[in-house]
């Protein structure tokens, strides 16, 4: 007997995470454009030699997903559980006083997912839950040629993980559903490099490109549990492995200084996500019923606009608001419970003070949402409406001498 | 500094304010031109919930009416559905197969779990010894019965030899009178669903077309009967569905063992055998009633129950089983071409008299017919899960390989649902068909 599975798992979406400083994401996440504090590591590394100070810094935010589902036809909603995620950000930026150059260190989350519907959920036979993470450890160097262009660039290695299950339409006496559970994690390497150009004393200028990060998965921990009876059609435990493409961004900043207590910021970002094809997993151990998958994504490129000005309220505060529209990276069709992904808006706001003189600290609130998507997804036939609202407050300590 | 807090507390403010779960719309509850305040099911084994080739409790709590009804439920239908259900004493009712491995080659066994609710057997002479079931008293929502055909609605003599009919009846058998018609419209009722007339050809089919109590309905006949059944549930203006009977040839009891695998089987045996032989109707002209022997093809369908170890016995001559015209394949375990080709039309028959008698009284209709048609052509994708019709992994036909799993019941409500939705403009939801499992795996 022959029992077929729907093609195997999907992973990756509209995964990405911009929370990357306090400061940036107070302000719509802009900040290519402009010398904030050691987030250029990230923002634009040619910004890095601009910075009037050497920094030490680390942030957090955590991160509500709040996903729900309504089954096509049904009238029952179905929510992600309440997981917290935690994408997080240390910078480093250091160079001698008046030096042309500086050194910087950054170590962020650009990708990752926390996806929990649980075991019960209409869609569990897709997924039910995930857990991805990518961390980029980011190296850099960056140079100023004169007082109006610097360049700076950073070698990235990512270390990423996932922990993804499903459930396996397979019924025993004593469980509903067979699970599969795939948790492995790999490497992949990349660059960051950017330009920035001071045009003015009001006026700045940043270009940067963040290089798709492709990361591997070998020999992942498969683990399947299925009925007695069709163990030996699921070897376990079993390997895996998969290869994920962790697109490439180009951003473009400006900041504008109208007068000295105001700072206006815009942001152009476009990602990659057209490199995102189709997702393979390939097992250590397969049976005619548990085969090699291939899986088409065929994603589209996305797109960032974003927006924010900063207010300085008083010698030590400064207040910030922003916002923007994000484009979806998944087609029609395509979208998955893994991160549903959908075109967004969001607002944000930040509150900054100088709690010491060497010492700011940073808060930060955003609230997104993803438009109401109703779709019929073609690979696993789920058919129905998804809604997301993200709240994301958050919190960094910079220390700057 | 001192602003900070107050900062703090407004950033707070809004996180509190906007921190709520998404909202996505559904419609709102409405019964549309129907009124679901008492929906009585009236059918067959599958309407009753019969499954793995029994009537047990757990099949009678996932049959499709129980499921359409508590979908109902929650638009504001009925706040009750009663079955006929055997007690959790007697939950494995007239017992039932249980797969509980597979053999070396990847064939299922099945094994019997023993009925509990058999009170005795009762003889009529001249008819012949029923099993008699524990009496169910109470109210009773669903009228499924196992076994009854369209062509028994209106026989008072019914109640005494179907056991899972007098089991309803108050009076023991033989002294029942009742029609089933009658008993089903004895109490009012707003809305009905209807899905008898399968056995007027499943009945002949699944025997082999050999049974002699099990004839094909006459087509005028069923015609007759259908429009009084339909008239007589209408006749208080009830809204209601109806469901076509499928096509007997897109079920695993006759798609599962096929003449080419018990052939290959013979062959890797015996290399020398060519064909299997099996008796077979002459024509399918219906007056046409002479069977003759011949070579088997793979139009010939074979029962799911055919017990393979008969093939090539020899007989008191020496003949092997199966493998020679003086020894064919009964054709009790043989739905040959012509009895298909039989069935077929008379299927077509009964189901244009379904779509045209539903379809004068305005009633809402599922097409069994084309659902299962489709299935066995192309599958079928829901949430991620591939089902087919095929036996055990299909994941919707049960283990008898003509009734269902409650998967295949979850998305036989949904289909009823749906025509009931689009035909009265009512907003009952559909079932989640990933919370039903399909064959109970050991």
């Amino acid at each position: 007997m022959g029992l077929l599975l729907s093609p195997f798992l999907g992973i990756a979406q509209g995964f990405q995470v911009n929370l990357h400083g306090e400061k940036q994401i107070g302000m719509g996440h802009t900040g290519t454009g402009l010398l904030q504090d050691g987030a250029s590591v990230l923002f634009n590394p040619g910004a890095v030699a601009m910075l009037p100070e050497n920094y030490l810094q680390g942030g957090i935010n955590p991160l509500f997903f709040n996903s729900s589902f309504l089954l096509a036809g049904s009238n029952q909603q179905e929510n992600v559980k309440n997981n917290i995620a935690t994408p997080f950000n240390i910078y480093g930026v250091w160079g001698p006083k008046n030096a042309k150059w500086k050194v910087g260190m950054g170590i962020y989350t650009p990708f990752g997912g926390l996806t929990d519907w649980g075991t019960n959920w209409s869609g569990k036979y897709a997924l039910e839950s995930l857990n991805l993470k990518a961390i980029y450890f980011q190296p850099t160097i960056s140079y100023k040629f004169n007082d109006v262009i610097s360049v700076g660039a950073g070698f990235v290695i990512d270390y990423g993980s996932v922990v993804l299950t499903k459930a396996i339409p397979l019924s025993s006496s004593s469980n509903p559903d067979g699970q599969a559970e795939l948790k492995g994690s790999g490497s992949g390497t990349g660059f960051n490099v950017g330009v920035f150009i001071k045009a003015s004393p009001k006026f700045t200028i940043g270009l940067d490109y963040r290089s798709k990060v492709q990361t591997s998965i070998n020999d992942g921990d498969a683990t399947f549990t299925v009925p007695t009876s069709l163990k030996s059609s699921f070897p376990s435990p079993n390997t895996f492995s998969a290869s994920i493409p962790l697109p490439a961004t180009a951003s473009i900043g400006l900041g504008y200084t109208p007068c000295p207590k105001w700072l206006v910021a815009f942001d152009f970002e476009w990602v990659n996500w057209d490199v995102y094809k189709s997702l393979d997993f390939t097992y250590g151990q397969t049976t005619s019923t548990l085969k090699n998958t291939v899986s088409p994504r065929n994603y589209q490129d996305a797109y960032d606009f974003r927006g924010g000005v900063q207010y300085q309220a008083d010698k030590d505060v400064f207040v910030r608001l922003g916002g923007g529209y994000a484009t979806t990276a998944v087609r029609d069709g395509y979208v998955t419970p893994e991160a549903p992904d959908a075109n967004r808006v969001y607002g944000t706001a930040g509150l900054g003070i100088k709690a010491a003189r060497h010492l700011d600290i940073d808060i930060a609130f955003e609230y997104e949402h993803l438009m109401s998507r109703t779709q019929t997804n073609i690979e696993s036939n789920l058919s129905g409406t998804f809604q997301t609202n993200v709240f994301i407050p958050g919190i960094s300590i910079a220390y700057h001498w | 500094m001192k602003n900070f807090k107050n900062y703090t507390y407004i950033l707070l403010a809004a996180a509190l304010i906007t921190a709520c779960k998404p909202v996505i719309q559904v419609p709102a509850p409405s019964a549309g031109s129907a009124d679901f305040t008492r929906y009585i099911s009236v059918g067959n084994s599958l309407t009753a919930g019969y499954a793995d080739g029994g009537l047990y409790l757990a099949g009678q709590l996932n049959s499709y009416p129980s499921i359409i009804a508590a979908q109902m439920q929650t638009i504001g239908g009925a706040s009750s559905f009663t079955q006929p259900l055997w007690s959790d004493a007697q939950a494995s009712g007239t017992g039932y197969q249980k797969l509980t491995g597979f053999t070396s080659t990847g064939s299922p066994i099945l094994t019997a779990v023993a009925a509990t609710a058999v009170r005795g057997t009762v003889t009529i002479p001249g008819v012949g010894t029923f099993p008699m079931f524990t009496k169910y008293t109470g109210n009773i929502d669903n009228y499924g019965v196992p076994g009854i055909k369209l062509n028994d609605i209106d026989n008072g003599f019914y109640g005494n030899v179907n056991g899972y009919y007098e089991r309803m009846l108050p009076g023991n058998s033989p002294s029942n009178t009742t029609t089933y018609l009658d008993f089903v419209t004895a109490k009012p009722f707003t809305f009905f669903t209807n899905w008898l007339g399968n056995n007027d050809a499943l009945g002949y089919a699944t025997s082999g077309g050999a049974s002699p109590t099990d004839p094909l309905t006459d087509k005028a006949v069923f015609q007759t009967k259908y429009a009084a059944l339909i008239a007589k549930l209408t006749a208080n203006g009830q809204k209601g569905a109806c469901a076509t009977i499928p096509d007997v040839t897109t079920i695993p009891y006759f798609t599962t063992v096929t003449v080419g695998a018990i052939l290959a089987s013979v062959q890797a045996a015996n290399p020398a055998v060519t064909g299997l032989y099996i008796n077979a109707r002459t024509s399918s002209d219906p007056n046409v009633t002479t069977y003759a022997p011949r070579l088997a093809t793979a139009a010939d369908l074979i029962v799911l129950t055919f017990p393979t170890s008969k093939m090539g016995v020899p007989n008191g001559s020496g003949i092997p089983y199966g493998l020679h015209p003086l020894n064919p394949i009964e054709t009790q375990y043989v739905l040959d071409a012509n009895e298909v080709a039989m069935v077929k039309d008379y299927v077509n028959s009964y189901n244009n008299t379904i779509k045209s008698v539903a379809t004068s009284k305005g009633l809402a209709v599922f097409d069994a017919f084309a659902f299962l048609t489709s299935l066995k052509a192309n599958g079928l994708l829901i949430n991620g899960v591939s089902l087919s019709s095929g036996y055990i992994s299909g994941g919707i036909f049960s283990l008898d390989g003509v009734h269902l799993t409650p998967r295949g019941y979850s998305i036989v409500a949904n289909q009823f649902i749906s025509a009931i939705n689009t035909q009265y403009g009512s907003t009952i939801p559909t079932v989640n068909v990933s919370a039903y499992n399909g064959v109970t795996f050991p």
